[in-house]
């Protein structure tokens, strides 16, 4: 009896486990991007940061700069350039620091356009 | 004045850095965040009383926000609670992109919080990401309140939300420096 109790309240707990482990829902959440420097060039960044609503992107030389900040997870710069970003997964971002939010990425790929 | 290891103006909550942009934070930020988790984890212990603040978002984070004290996510099981009273709150859980009508009432607020305080910024909007030259908005939190933590996403999913209310207190590390986004030599 204490063991079938115990088991059923073990069972009927609804609530999520966060952050002991991780929660079935997490999978799904929309999440800023991840991008791949080997696909990035001048131009498919241009792509990028024109795609980006809110300014998140922008490029400075060879370098994309990615606020995370301002990335509202839209999904709109891996529709305008597929083989270049994926969803990250990332969803647990929190910082103390609003410039560890602020994100380099290096354009790998073979230089294109200019 | 000094709150939460911070100079702040004996007038009123002041920038939380001295960059004008208020992206960049200001030098020994990481020692004063390690020594506000040490007084916050001592002095708050697993209780938090937080008081929500809209300066101006869409409701969406305030939907999130709300989610938190449904069954599935319960942050009562993990000691914080939400308050209606500024005067009874450790921490401000502002959102919205700091409209400038709620100028006084985010003064009122933040002044009639009991130190040692904390205020994390909450959503886009906060972040100074989606209304960064708007005229009728300060666009940031961080121009209006000095912000110890800042909580990326629009809306942040209450998932995001108990990451930051944890990082808030010392009782998860923070992942997002070590954070690259970039894709490569990920299985996915």
């Amino acid at each position: 009896m204490p063991l079938w109790f115990a088991r059923g309240l073990r069972r009927g707990i609804v609530t999520a486990h966060y952050p002991a482990r991780p929660d079935d829902s997490s999978a799904s959440l929309p999440t800023p991007p991840a991008f791949r420097p080997a696909a990035l060039n001048r131009q498919v960044a241009g792509r990028l940061c024109a795609a980006c609503p809110n300014g998140a992107l922008r490029r400075e030389n060879d370098v994309l700069i990615f606020d995370v900040g301002a990335c509202t997870a839209c999904g709109r710069c891996a529709d305008a350039a597929p083989e270049a970003v994926v969803p990250s997964g990332q969803f647990e971002l929190a910082t103390t620091a609003r410039s560890a939010l602020i994100k380099r990425i290096p354009l790998a790929g073979e230089a294109a356009g200019e | 004045m000094t709150l939460n290891g911070k100079e702040v103006p004996a007038d009123g909550p002041g920038p939380a850095s001295s960059a004008e942009d208020g992206l960049t934070p200001a030098s020994g930020t990481g020692e004063v965040a390690r020594e506000l988790r040490q007084r916050i984890a001592g002095q708050f212990g697993r209780s938090l009383h937080i008081r929500t603040l809209d300066t101006g978002s869409c409701a969406v984070c305030e939907q999130e926000i709300r989610l938190l004290a449904a069954p599935h996510y319960d942050l009562h099981r993990l000691g914080f609670f939400f308050t209606p009273a500024p005067r009874h709150a450790d921490l401000l859980l502002v959102t919205g992109p700091m409209i400038r009508a709620m100028d006084v009432a985010v003064h009122k607020t933040y002044q009639a919080m009991p130190g040692p305080k904390v205020v994390v910024a909450t959503g886009a909007c906060a972040l100074g990401g989606i209304y960064p030259q708007d005229p009728f908005v300060h666009g940031d939190a961080g121009k209006v309140l000095p912000v110890d933590v800042w909580i990326p996403g629009c809306p942040p999913s209450p998932l995001a939300l108990l990451h930051g209310l944890l990082v808030a207190v010392g009782r998860l590390a923070e992942k997002t420096p070590g954070l690259t986004f970039l894709a490569d030599g990920e299985a996915r």
